[in-house]
């Protein structure tokens, strides 16, 4: 009875969970190169049951069968789905068609540097003509992607006081001259990838590093991919489900208090 | 559950900002050389719920089940693309195309930065007569200093050459220059340029200093058209289609926000 009072509770603290990760989606439905996620959830580890103290069997435990105990986080997922495009007409936007990311150098407070990937593509040209984020991170080249080598020697770097055009393979050119390559880079199991926040994923020990044929599309961004409708649907199961390990608990809370305060009335 | 109600509100929140910028830029619709602008936003940190996880067939994921805490206005940007000529019958409208913009000399002494091209001959306080813009700065020349004009000179009688050149109408009906141009400047980061209001922007660290195109060599220049103003690149379409996504984004975070008090209002009720 206890029991079932705990794999209940499990279920509420799981659904919570779910609603945390939804928010996000929601928070995030207009967020530049943002990708859905998502929690599968995963039941604990079946248990065999056995009856206590029935000899009837020769002093073989008894089996009663097998029984999960509550759930728990299985994994949290994210959609790489392509994000629909918005046109800015600002020179400096791109977006990646396909699949691939965009090789961020990125410094932490300490001024360590690492690579950082991402899909928003919302850049600037600073004074000097690198092109970083809207953050201030470098934007790398295609050496730098390839090579995963984060240092100033591989930032994107053209002439801010001309003109420049993107080609699909990242190629920028200015007065008919390729003069710099925006680095893409794409993983080969999109399971090493971690989030950072702020629009940037970090590669986990063990990732690997593949070269990607997406094409890059200046002058637009890629939208976030969170689907409203699914959202809104999976809001109301999560809640419903919520409501339903309530009810449970509520029935369970019932049930002991018969056993409790009715069943030992005299 | 208390994460979820907070998250929702940074959406709520975010999607304010964006309603005030699209906001601002309809209200900016028909204002000369007004640039429009967009917010951008970002994730925020990720919290880890969970360190071990596993894929759906039960092998163990190399990263932990992480849960992201909402959004923020990552940057608001501004899109110098060109604004379209509207003919104008002022002579002493003038109209940019390309990049550079025009220099006028503010109340307070500095130098501020413009693309409305809406001047007039104004008579300043030595008693010169000086082109200005229509509250009263200064115009630049291509030396940085103000544009004078004698005052006898009609105001049909100025003309404005593409690069900027200034001549007059002579007795004899020919033009005469005064060796004065309008000056015209360009910078390495237009975007960073900071707004002063009045559509006014002065130059600073992002965007890099003032690059005169008189005296920079190797630069890209602009060119002027008289009696043309350069009109907003607000986009009402594009606009109004933000507007719809910002309102839908908004109200979705409030249901998110809603349905966490219900289900906040059923963990209470467990206890009867």
């Amino acid at each position: 009875m206890v029991k079932g009072l705990y794999t209940a509770y499990t279920g509420m603290v799981e659904e919570q969970r779910r609603l945390d990760v939804l928010s996000n989606n929601l928070a995030n439905a207009d967020t530049v190169g943002y990708k859905k996620e998502g929690t599968v959830n995963r039941a604990f580890h079946d248990k065999l049951a056995i009856k206590i103290k029935d000899t009837g069997n020769y002093m073989n435990a008894q089996n009663i069968g097998k029984m999960s105990l509550g759930d728990k986080i299985g994994e949290t997922y994210t959609n790489f789905d392509q994000g629909n495009f918005q046109v800015t007409d600002k020179p400096s936007n791109l977006a990646i068609a396909g699949k691939g990311f965009f090789a961020i150098s990125h410094a932490d407070a300490d001024g360590n540097q690492t690579i950082k990937y991402t899909r928003d593509g919302n850049f600037v040209v600073d004074r000097n003509g690198y092109m970083r984020t809207a953050d201030g991170d470098y934007v790398l080249n295609q050496y730098g992607a390839s090579n995963s080598n984060p240092n100033a020697g591989n930032y994107v770097r053209i002439d801010p006081m001309r003109e420049y055009s993107v080609g699909y393979n990242g190629m920028i050119y200015q007065n008919d001259q390729a003069v710099s390559q925006v680095g893409m880079a794409d993983f080969e199991d999109y399971n090493y990838i971690s989030k950072y926040g702020d629009n940037l994923y970090g590669a986990e020990n063990g990732a690997k590093i593949v070269a990607t044929n997406a094409s890059i599309e200046q002058g637009t961004l890629e939208a976030s991919n969170v689907n409203v409708v699914d959202e809104m649907v999976e809001m109301m199961t999560i809640q419903r489900a919520y409501e339903a390990g309530q009810k449970f608990i509520q029935t369970a809370d019932t049930t002991l208090d018969a056993a409790a305060n009715t069943v030992g009335r005299v | 559950m208390m994460r979820s109600l907070w998250t929702a509100a940074s959406g709520m929140k975010a999607q304010q900002t964006n309603v005030d910028t699209i906001a601002n830029n309809l209200s900016n619709v028909n204002t000369t050389g007004y640039k429009t602008q967009q917010t951008q936003f970002k994730t925020l940190l990720y919290q880890t719920m969970q360190e071990k996880t596993t894929t759906a067939n039960g092998q163990q994921k190399p990263t932990t089940a992480q849960v992201g805490l909402g959004t923020r206005v990552g940057a608001i940007d501004s899109i110098y693309t060109q604004g379209a000529p509207m003919a104008n019958d002022s002579n002493t409208a003038l109209y940019i195309s390309g990049t550079g913009f025009f220099g006028v000399k503010g109340a307070d002494g500095g130098t501020y930065y413009t693309r409305n091209g809406d001047f007039t001959w104004a008579i300043n306080q030595n008693g010169d007569r000086v082109l200005a813009d229509s509250v009263g700065n200064e115009v630049l020349s291509q030396y940085g200093t103000p544009i004078t004009m004698d005052p006898k000179i009609g105001v049909s009688d100025v003309s404005f050459g593409t690069g900027g050149e200034i001549a007059y109408k002579g007795l004899d009906g020919r033009y005469v220059r005064t060796g004065e141009s309008v000056g015209l400047f360009q910078f390495a980061n237009a975007v960073g340029l900071e707004k002063k209001g009045s559509n006014l922007l002065a130059a600073n660290q992002v965007s890099g200093p003032a690059q005169n195109e008189a005296t920079t060599a190797g630069i890209v220049t602009s060119k002027i058209s008289q009696g043309y103003l350069e009109g907003s690149n607000v986009n009402v379409a594009d606009e109004m289609v933000n507007m719809i996504i910002a309102q839908r984004a908004y109200e979705l975070n409030s249901k998110a926000i809603t349905t966490s008090d219900t289900m906040l209002e059923e963990a209470n009720n467990l206890k009867r």
